[in-house]
């Protein structure tokens, strides 16, 4: 018999696993085209995944939000991607960075290789680098698509062409395999491109989510997002004994009594998993900032 | 307690992840058609070079079954025989000379006799002498029967793609045809568009793609080369398909914008050209078809910029002009 006060959110956590297993799954669901070397080109294309996974996966069910964002933006035709805005805010207030840690296949490869066996380094120290992917998500999928254009207006989607390792993860390789035509057009870019796909599969072992929490654009819309987010955490500041163990748990370097609303929380509820009194929950729903703590826990 | 169990399930969900994708990756197998026929006998070629038709109908017939006869030869061996096409193109004056194509096999396999092996040179050899034996008995037939070839629809070159050179045996190579209209409405239908030029460059592209757009330069460049040897590029706009009017508005404009004059065409997303447009998921893709409307080769994907693409296109026209002219 379960006596804990919060059992939905220790199984949420529990099943975190399965969720991005099927997550994964549903993103990519074509998956007969791996070997036919096409990719799926019907309606579901018309809508975003909510986790950075390649339009040009030959799997997959839907197109990803930052290359269609970049896609759009960077068009002659338009000024700015409504559409896909829309979809992003919708997404990031009904989830936040929920999706980062339950729905985005690209976190859960970090995570799986993460697992492999060796040392294992902390990023407590690299904290700056954070501040990288807000930087990428401006530069890269919102400013120079929009502004460095052709003569005929037409902009390059520089985060898809230039920096993102799903693509050659998803899109690049698995085609190439099976056809020819796109084998003999890989040249440079594939090159610097499979560099950036192998660095962040080495740092991946190393470190915990590296691509998350320094460089995804994606990651840093919903970490934007965790703060106005209907899903978040919350500290029963009554319960809570001040212990730190959560704290010391999070890899992903946050202090959940400190900041449950925290911009680096991917909601993945480990804090919740090591809470010895059960004083971490999710929460799902309007709540006002002042219910939340703002210092950490008191000592009893 | 259950919360203990946690990393089991995360242990073998990452054991089932990794073997997905090792098995993803292995999964990939190359494309089909690889299956190599074996080569036709000596006696059957021999019976087939002995025999004397009477009149025109059975010299054709004859001339359709030793043709026949040097696909099997070369579709025998098809690795073998891509190498020796692939050393070949580099110098194609033999090809349009009127010379024995058997003669211009023997050379090309001479010439790169260090790139293969005793057995493979041998099969090679062999292989590239019956074809002369065959094209001996052709010229002969076409003396005494001067038709005998045309009514034909393969011609007497062996083009790579019924060779079953291009890697896709079982598929047609018949562009698939189309009736349509340019961009400024007159009727255009494929079999009139292929069959009066020596070679068609079809550039398959969006309005909104900027590689697309910015090959388009040098496709019109290309475009008045070819039109020196009989050739043309035409382009084919995806989003102008089944006559969008402002679809081909915005085309017209890009295109004007980047100085093209030649043809762009649409038709149907229905047919089956309509269909192979639905198909193609990168974009720029071209295709090089020759004067009797066959697919020469593989599309090429991508720009055409770059200087292997350029290459990879002009030894596939050069294919084309001589498929078109034999």
């Amino acid at each position: 018999m379960d006596k804990r006060k919060n059992p939905a959110s220790h199984r949420l956590s529990r099943l975190r696993g399965w969720v991005q297993a099927a997550a994964t799954l549903l993103t990519n669901v074509h998956l007969p085209n791996f070997v036919k070397g096409g990719i799926y080109q019907g309606a579901g294309k018309t809508v975003c995944v909510p986790g950075l996974n390649c339009y040009s996966c030959p799997a997959a069910s839907g197109a990803c939000p930052i290359g269609s964002f970049q896609a759009v933006v960077g068009s002659s035709k338009f000024n700015f991607s409504y559409y896909v805005t829309g979809t992003l805010i919708l997404i990031g207030v009904l989830l936040g960075r929920f999706v980062c840690g339950f729905l985005c296949p690209f976190g859960w490869l970090q995570e799986l290789l993460h697992k492999i066996p060796g040392k294992k380094l902390s990023t407590k120290q690299l904290k700056p680098l954070r501040y990288v992917k807000y930087a990428v998500l401006l530069l890269a999928v919102v400013l120079l698509p929009a502004l460095v254009v052709s003569d005929t207006g037409m902009g390059d989607p520089f985060f898809c062409k230039y920096v993102c390792p799903q693509g050659v993860l998803e899109g690049a390789i698995p085609l190439a395999v099976v056809n020819t035509g796109i084998r003999s057009a890989l040249g440079r870019l594939f090159t610097w491109k499979l560099i950036i796909l192998v660095t962040v599969v080495v740092l991946s072992v190393l470190f915990y989510r590296p691509f998350c929490k320094w460089i995804c654009p994606l990651g840093a819309w919903y970490a934007l997002m965790n703060k106005v987010s209907l899903l978040g955490m919350q500290v029963d500041r009554r319960t809570c004994v001040s212990c730190g163990r959560c704290a010391r748990a999070c890899e992903m370097d946050v202090d959940v009594t400190r900041s449950p609303d925290h911009a680096e929380c991917i909601r993945c509820g480990k804090c919740i998993s090591v809470c010895p009194v059960d004083a971490v929950r999710f929460r799902y729903g309007f709540s006002l900032p002042s219910k939340q703590p703002s210092q950490p826990c008191e000592d009893k | 307690m259950s919360v203990t169990k946690l990393p089991k399930i995360m242990k073998i969900v990452a054991a089932l992840m990794m073997s997905a994708l090792v098995l993803c990756l292995a999964a990939c197998s190359t494309p089909g058609g690889d299956k190599e026929k074996p080569a036709p006998d000596d006696a059957s070629i021999e019976a087939l070079i002995a025999e004397q038709p009477k009149n025109a109908e059975e010299a054709t017939d004859l001339y359709n079954r030793l043709m026949q006869k040097e696909n099997d030869i070369l579709s025998s061996d098809k690795s073998l025989w891509e190498k020796v096409f692939a050393g070949a193109n580099k110098d194609s004056s033999m090809i349009g000379d009127g010379s024995n194509y058997g003669d211009f096999l023997l050379a090309t396999v001479e010439g790169a006799k260090d790139t293969f092996s005793a057995d493979e040179f041998n099969v090679l050899k062999t292989g590239a002498e019956k074809i002369k034996k065959i094209e001996d008995k052709l010229a002969a037939l076409k003396k005494e029967f001067p038709d005998c070839a045309s009514t034909s629809g393969a011609g007497e070159s062996v083009d790579a793609a019924s060779a079953g050179m291009t890697g896709d045996a079982g598929k047609s190579t018949k562009f698939p045809s189309f009736k349509g209209k340019d961009l400024d409405g007159n009727d255009v239908s494929s079999d009139e568009l292929f069959s009066k030029s020596k070679v068609t460059v079809m550039n398959f592209w969006f309005t909104s793609c900027k590689p697309c757009v910015e090959e388009l330069g040098e496709l019109e460049a290309l475009n008045k080369k070819l039109a020196e040897k009989g050739g043309q590029v035409v382009g084919v706009n995806s989003f102008t398909l089944d006559g969008n009017q402002g679809e081909i508005s915005d085309a017209k404009d890009v295109l004007s914008k980047k100085g093209v004059t030649y043809k762009n065409v649409w038709f149907n997303t229905d047919g089956d050209a309509g269909k192979l447009v639905s198909g193609l998921f990168s974009f720029p893709t071209t295709y090089v078809i020759d004067g009797n409307g066959n697919v020469v080769g593989e599309p090429i994907v991508g720009a055409i910029t770059s200087a292997a693409q350029r290459e990879a296109l002009d030894r596939l026209i050069d294919q084309a002009i001589a498929n078109s002219t034999k």
